[in-house]
């Protein structure tokens, strides 16, 4: 179909616009994260979008080195809270894989489990703000408050559904003869499901895993919740920044703000493809 | 299944390729079902149990215990009239009336514009698609950085208007609400643009160019093939946004925490300030329950409204 050069221009200059009010936050945040303390605080027409005197001084002074700029030294560094947030992470996404890819095979193949799909999003639909009370009483009677393995356990069960859509609609979609060519041989429904499927799904075993964990990764108030001193996530750490020292560190954050915002980022431009089936648990197909 | 093999008969007891299925995919479920019963079908038995009393954790006492204080239902009294709770849930849904529309309608405008091929497209895809993957409690405070009397946002707005703007966003309690808005309608927009691209992409050209040979304008393709084919994805995006948007939180709440006073209060804020403040967990419970229930019968009743359409 021709379009009209006015179109084009109409066109590129919208897509300029949402690029550039897209772009806006990010590179504050970015910039801010090498701007030296002076330039903090800048403001009207002092304000700088290019750090004038770049300085790596705020991401040294988050990993707890003492800097020249910064008086008040940490009294922690961000090396924990980075650890505590990939730990919970990375075993919350273990979880929500292992027991939402093995349902999802269960319930593609074998048509068990009834109405175990309608549960799963029903699971999704309440704010987990209205069902941490019971969590929060439980975890303590079991001592899981402030244990990365805690919160690992969380992550697991409410990113679960997640994990079970994108994976039902990937076993969905793959054609059963190649398992089928299997069962002829002889071999058992569990070991082909081993050395047949899993093999072949290794690609949409991926992304639903990389997919879930930046669920897990941007989780705030779960951490909020349920870690006080010890294991911290990196939001949690982030938002204590301020309070716990005489104003705010913009600076600091900032760059503690990019060391997290990078991970999903990437992650999420690498899966870019699946992200519509993961984020409408699989209603809608690419 | 078309692989049911009969079994040998020197060996009965050998189950048949559907029996092990069965069995195996019963096997499989497990693990979820578990976590389903231990998640969720306890912790509500839990919650309703405690929402009953005037159980705190400060009492000292199990929570097992927590009938000792039995209170009559006083709990779902005091919700009634917490002004408090009703101005949160009310700020809750002013914020869902707001942004919903708004990322609906930007995001359809920029998914028109991304149907056919041009160039840049990919970059300007993903670039657009980066908000929705920043961790959201660092949005927030991507958004509180810029709404400051002395940031980037007075900034500009100085810059373009060449006056000397300083308008303290955060701390004004009508402002502050607009700031945490546009926060999210920044973040969200890009999910919205995916999902209504994604429909968008699966219109059948030539329905398109059978309309153009017809003498149909661009926009009548619009309204009368083009919107009618992706109806179920708006749904499908405006229901996940309505969810989501009830349980806002992260951005918000880094932004604000929920003040100036209780200005920008909405209902998961509120609910987080009296657990972790006041402990009053047993009315905490209460709430949470009367929340349930009531979006339960929400989503029944939507579901069911959708399911007769369909």
């Amino acid at each position: 179909m021709k379009r009209s050069i006015a179109f084009e221009l109409v066109r590129y200059a919208l897509i300029l616009a949402a690029v550039a009010i897209t772009l806006v936050p990010i590179v504050w945040m970015a910039t801010m994260a090498f701007k030296p303390i002076p330039e903090w605080t800048a403001s009207g027409a002092d304000l700088t979008w290019w750090p004038r005197n770049p300085t790596l001084d705020n991401f040294r002074f988050v990993f707890g080195e003492e800097t020249s700029e910064l008086i008040v030294a940490l009294d922690k560094s961000a090396i924990r809270p980075i650890a505590a947030s990939l730990l919970a992470s990375i075993f919350g996404t273990l979880i929500a894989m292992i027991c939402g890819t093995a349902a999802a095979y269960g319930l593609s193949r074998f048509n068990v489990g009834g109405n175990l799909p309608l549960a799963l999003i029903q699971l999704r639909l309440f704010p987990p703000m209205a069902v941490m009370i019971p969590i929060m009483i439980m975890w303590s009677f079991l001592g899981l408050v402030d244990t990365w393995w805690g919160l690992a356990l969380v992550y697991g069960i409410v990113t679960l559904p997640f994990a079970f859509w994108l994976m039902k609609t990937f076993f969905d979609e793959m054609p059963r003869e190649i398992e089928e060519a299997a069962l002829v041989e002889g071999c058992s429904r569990f070991r082909v499901f081993m050395r047949i499927t899993l093999p072949v799904m290794r690609a949409p075993l991926a992304s639903s895993a990389l997919f879930v964990f930046i669920l897990n990764w941007s989780d705030y108030l779960i951490g909020l919740l349920l870690t006080t001193k010890e294991w911290v996530t990196v939001p949690v750490y982030m938002a204590s920044l301020s309070s716990s020292m005489t104003g705010q560190l913009y600076g600091a954050k900032a760059a503690l703000g990019l060391i997290a915002a990078v991970p999903p980022v990437v992650l999420g431009i690498a899966i870019q493809k699946y992200l519509v089936r993961g984020l409408t648990f699989g209603a809608l197909k690419q | 299944m078309t692989a049911t093999t009969s079994t040998p008969a020197s060996l009965p007891r050998q189950l048949t390729l559907d029996e092990e299925g069965k069995r195996l995919g019963f096997r499989m479920t497990l693990p979820t079902q578990i976590l389903i019963l231990f998640i969720a079908v306890f912790p509500l038995l839990m919650q309703i149990y405690i929402s009953l009393t005037d159980w705190s954790p400060l009492d000292g006492v199990s929570w097992i215990s927590a009938y000792e204080s039995w209170n009559n239902f006083a709990n779902f009294v005091d919700l009634i009239q917490d002004d408090r709770l009703w101005a949160a849930l009310r700020r809750t849904f002013l914020v869902m009336a707001v942004c919903v529309p708004a990322q609906f309608f930007l995001a359809l405008g920029l998914a028109v514009l991304f149907v056919d091929n041009f160039i840049g497209k990919r970059l300007f895809y993903s670039i657009l698609l980066t908000p929705m993957m920043v961790v959201p409690s660092v949005a927030g405070y991507m958004f509180f950085m810029l709404f400051q009397s002395g940031g980037p946002i007075n900034g500009i707005i100085s810059g373009v208007t060449g006056m000397d703007f300083a308008v303290a966003w955060l701390s004004d309690p009508h402002l502050a609400l607009v700031a945490v808005m546009i926060a999210d309608v920044w973040q969200w927009t890009p999910l919205m643009f995916l999902i209504l691209l994604a429909g968008l992409i699966g219109v059948p050209e030539d329905q398109l160019r059978a309309a153009t040979l017809l003498g149909a304008s661009w926009w009548q393709r619009f309204t009368t093939i083009m919107l009618p084919r992706i109806k179920i994805v708006i749904v499908i995006a405006l229901a996940i946004r309505v969810v989501e948007i009830f349980k806002i939180f992260d951005t918000l709440y880094v932004m604000t925490g929920g003040g100036p006073g209780v200005a920008t209060e909405t209902i998961s804020v509120y609910i987080y300030k009296i657990t972790t403040q006041d402990l009053t967990w047993a009315y905490v419970a209460a709430i949470a329950l009367f929340i349930l229930i009531t979006l339960s019968v929400l989503a029944n009743m939507a579901l069911r409204r959708m399911g007769r359409r369909s």
